[in-house]
């Protein structure tokens, strides 16, 4: 592989790691609010 | 939802972020020249993110050893959530460090990985910050957990100047780079280039910030709900409503 296909990988592990970590923030960040909602509601139908 | 100020500046910062990043983009691949040959002629433009990652990995474990004191000293839950989420971006850019490092070195040295102080101490830090998210997950109750990597917190930082100054003090393959007493030195840095490496620098430090504030907006969160969750059940299930009416009455 040349070198400029290996700086292509770089680049590109580097901006798929990034945008994989904003992912999986915004998946835990559903699911904290999926459940909060879900605790309100089973208190306000107690 | 409603917007806060918070999150107005989140959204912000995270503009600001994604701007620097363009531009840095264009600068690392228009602007800075190519390399020499042996340095890696066009791979060396790995250096541009490599060792910015590698900063933002130094300032996420100095904000883990602060973080980590002030809740030794505080016990008070947002410096853990700090420090955690600190640690958590910090084993992500370092990750990097060790995976762009790599992928230069493999036709420059002509080896993917060298046990030479450099690497071999990265990689001890590395697996303490794993080490100090991993211990997380191993007691169930969040305060002693906390309490226990905070010690791993404060002790972890003593990788760093050892990672730093491992250039110096041994002999080894990984190039040392510029000094803070004379930056061009043993760089090979021009004008061009060092107007990219520090427009990228910029770039990861905003990046690092906004991360930063979302991860722990995502703690806070994670805190309410837990204690929404401990409330509840602390509570009990609740009367019915006729019943407490009549409560009232009487």
């Amino acid at each position: 592989m040349s070198n400029l296909a290996w700086l292509f990988v770089a680049v590109m592990i580097v901006w798929i790691a990034i945008g994989a970590y904003l992912v999986s923030l915004s998946f835990r960040q559903r699911k904290l609010e999926a459940r909060m909602a879900e605790i309100s509601s089973s208190e306000d139908t107690a | 939802m409603e917007m806060t100020g918070r999150d107005r500046k989140l959204i912000w910062l995270g503009a600001a972020a994604w701007t620097a990043i363009a531009i840095s983009v264009v600068l690392i691949f228009f602007v800075a020249r190519t390399a020499q040959a042996t340095m890696g002629g066009q791979l060396q433009r790995i250096f541009y993110l490599h060792v910015p990652a590698a900063w933002v990995a130094y300032l996420a474990f100095a904000i883990v050893f602060l973080a980590s004191i002030a809740y030794l000293r505080t016990n008070d839950r947002r410096w853990d959530n700090l420090a955690h989420s600190s640690a958590e971006i910090g084993v992500l850019f370092l990750a990097l460090v060790l995976i762009t490092g790599p992928i230069w070195a493999h036709p420059v040295w002509g080896t993917w990985w060298q046990w030479d102080a450099r690497l071999t101490s990265t990689l001890v830090t590395w697996l303490t910050y794993v080490g100090y998210l991993f211990i997380r997950n191993l007691t169930v109750e969040p305060r002693r957990a906390g309490r226990l990597a905070a010690v791993i917190g404060i002790v972890g930082l003593v990788n760093i100047p050892i990672v730093h100054f491992s250039v110096y003090w041994w002999r080894t393959l990984h190039p040392s780079g510029p000094t803070p007493a004379n930056p061009v030195a043993n760089s090979g840095l021009g004008a061009p280039e060092l107007t990219a490496f520090f427009a990228s620098l910029a770039a990861f430090t905003l990046l690092f910030a906004w991360l930063l504030s979302m991860r722990t907006r995502l703690g806070r969160l994670a805190d309410r709900v837990d204690d929404l969750e401990l409330q509840a059940v602390t509570r009990g299930p609740r009367q019915p409503a006729a019943h407490r009416r009549e409560v009232v009455v009487t």
